[in-house]
């Protein structure tokens, strides 16, 4: 009888590996939409966006690395598109060169046009002509370009210009202290964007000058880079800042929203899907995004994890492993 | 194209990452060190593009902001650290840099990880009309953190009702702590793991809508 309870705590980890592979593998094809409710958290973040229109501004930073791609890039995402939605200009920053790539595929995303509900990007040496003619708003531009023979694409949710809704700041290296230096300037900091356009003439840095101009700021993180942000602009300038951070590190930080420190945070996937949730909820979107699709595996694969430490437990004391004189005959 | 051909090595070197769930093997190796290697690589152009030429290789060159001339010279001294004879160098930006950071970091770190912490522990136990679970969640704020205050504390024995019992509520508190710490960690793991097969089945084979 020992025998078998020994056996099943040394089971080859391999088998559980399998187990694993097919419980987050089956449920992409049979989705089963288990519910995904948003917490307080997260909910803070949305109705901070929500309540935010074309005078405000705000920060995304893709301050994270490949490594922890699949759960700050939904994020990213779904912040991005809900800000694009409501016209708010959103100036994106990076902490590391990797960064900066995983923010232009995450932009690249929103603006592809195969994808129903999806902006279309001007780029800012594209709309030069009219704003030669006078730029005096935004309204008016999008009105104007349209009038010049753009009309929107079918399907596609809204246009993003390039200068006025959107600026792509790039990696820059020592991040706190570029932080600091936009609390007086943000085109002292960054004389071109990441495609070298002059900022200085960009309508929405001339509205926003600099961070205290600006309403808030979503540091997407994978390190413990996203706390620059509140060294340096919640404590020196009185910036809002949310989180969006990995589950690992979401714990980390729960002191800071109950300190009133941060707005608001989206830990792991969950929190990518229950901004996703209350975008679909709020009519920005029409389907929910991956980290909504990805909740159903991770449900069940949580599951299977909580049966197979049960198991080991069950195995562990049905067995006699946890008296010491079993445990010194084995070894 | 080129789009498809990057699909194609993506999904290759993350099923060779994969194999080493199997066991250790050199195709596993090898994407561990083109992982490492291109994203340095790539971090270095980066770098040099945006930073290095606009801040100091153009203006310089042109005679202009000559002062970032000082920044450059100390940060070439970090490659003294390959000599041995003139590596005591290096100490000089590594000190210049270390003050900086103290200097400008300390009053933010005071304020943001003290200060404001502490403020938010002081905090009414119960509040009128405030409902039961704010109240709880008080009581468990303000007595958790003196609580887990009380067990770091290693001047006086852990006996007695003060530090005997309020040591035992700090260590059961930082266990809760930690577990569900534990319990994030395996939910990001397999985020991460989702990530991934979403990409092989979604973005590769195309089998997700």
């Amino acid at each position: 009888m020992t025998n078998r309870w020994e056996k099943m705590l040394n089971i080859d980890r391999r088998w559980l590996y399998l187990l694993i592979a097919i419980v987050v593998i089956v449920p992409f094809f049979i989705r089963m939409g288990l519910p995904v409710v948003p917490t307080q958290e997260v909910r803070s973040v949305y109705d901070l966006v929500d309540s935010l229109g074309p005078d405000d501004a705000i920060f995304i930073g893709w301050d994270f690395d490949p490594g922890t791609e699949a759960e700050n890039m939904p994020m990213g995402v779904a912040v991005l598109r809900h800000a694009f939605a409501r016209h708010v200009p959103v100036f994106i920053t990076a902490v590391s060169p990797l960064g900066q790539g995983l923010a232009e595929q995450g932009v690249a995303s929103v603006f592809d046009t195969r994808v129903p509900g999806n902006f279309v990007y001007v780029p800012w040496a594209e709309w030069e002509s009219v704003r030669e003619a006078g730029y005096v708003g935004r309204d008016s531009l999008e009105s104007a370009w349209e009038a010049a023979g753009n009309p929107l694409p079918e399907g596609a949710r809204g246009w993003v210009f390039e200068g006025v809704d959107y600026a792509h700041l790039g990696y820059l290296p020592y991040f706190s202290l570029v932080i600091l230096g936009m609390g007086t300037s943000i085109a002292n900091q960054y004389p071109t964007d990441a495609y070298g356009n002059n900022l200085h003439d960009m309508p929405m840095l001339q509205a926003h000058k600099n961070l205290r101009e600006v309403d808030l700021a979503v540091t997407l993180a994978g390190s413990s880079a996203c706390m620059w942000w509140i060294l340096y602009g919640t404590s020196r300038v009185g910036l809002p800042v949310a989180f969006g951070v990995t589950a690992v590190m979401a714990t980390d930080y729960f002191p800071y929203i109950q300190s009133g420190q941060v707005v608001g945070m989206m830990g792991g996937l969950r929190g990518a899907a229950e901004y996703e949730v209350l975008e679909t909820e709020g009519g920005y979107t029409e389907t929910t995004g991956k980290a909504y699709r990805g909740m159903d595996v991770q449900s069940l694969a949580h599951i299977l994890i909580i049966l197979l430490v049960i198991l080991g437990n069950i195995a562990y004391f049905a067995g006699g492993f946890h008296k010491k004189t079993a445990l010194k005959s084995r070894r | 194209m080129y789009e498809t051909i990057g699909l194609w090595v993506a999904a290759i070197f993350t099923l060779a990452v994969f194999s080493f769930l199997y066991k250790e093997n050199p195709l596993y190796r090898l994407a561990e060190h083109l992982v490492v290697g291109t994203s340095l690589g790539y971090s270095i152009v980066l770098t040099y593009q945006r930073v290095l030429v606009p801040r100091l290789i153009d203006p310089v060159s042109h005679g202009e902001n000559l002062i970032m001339i000082v920044p450059a010279i100390l940060g070439l001294l970090y490659i003294t650290r390959f000599f041995p004879k003139v590596a005591w160098l290096s100490r000089y930006p590594i000190a210049f840099l270390l003050g900086t950071g103290m200097g400008v970091a300390f009053p933010y770190d005071m304020q943001t990880y003290i200060l404001r912490q502490i403020q938010a522990t002081m905090i009414p136990l119960y509040t009128p009309g405030a409902p039961w679970y704010d109240t709880l969640g008080a009581i468990v704020i303000v007595f958790g953190t003196l609580a887990g205050i009380i067990y770091f504390f290693f001047s006086k024995p852990h006996k007695g009702l003060f530090f005997g019992f309020g040591s035992k509520v700090g260590i059961w508190l930082i266990m809760i702590g930690f577990g569900a710490t534990f319990g994030f960690t395996v939910m990001g793991r397999i985020s991460l793991l989702i990530g991934r097969v979403q990409f092989l089945l979604g973005d590769w084979l195309g089998l997700l809508n």
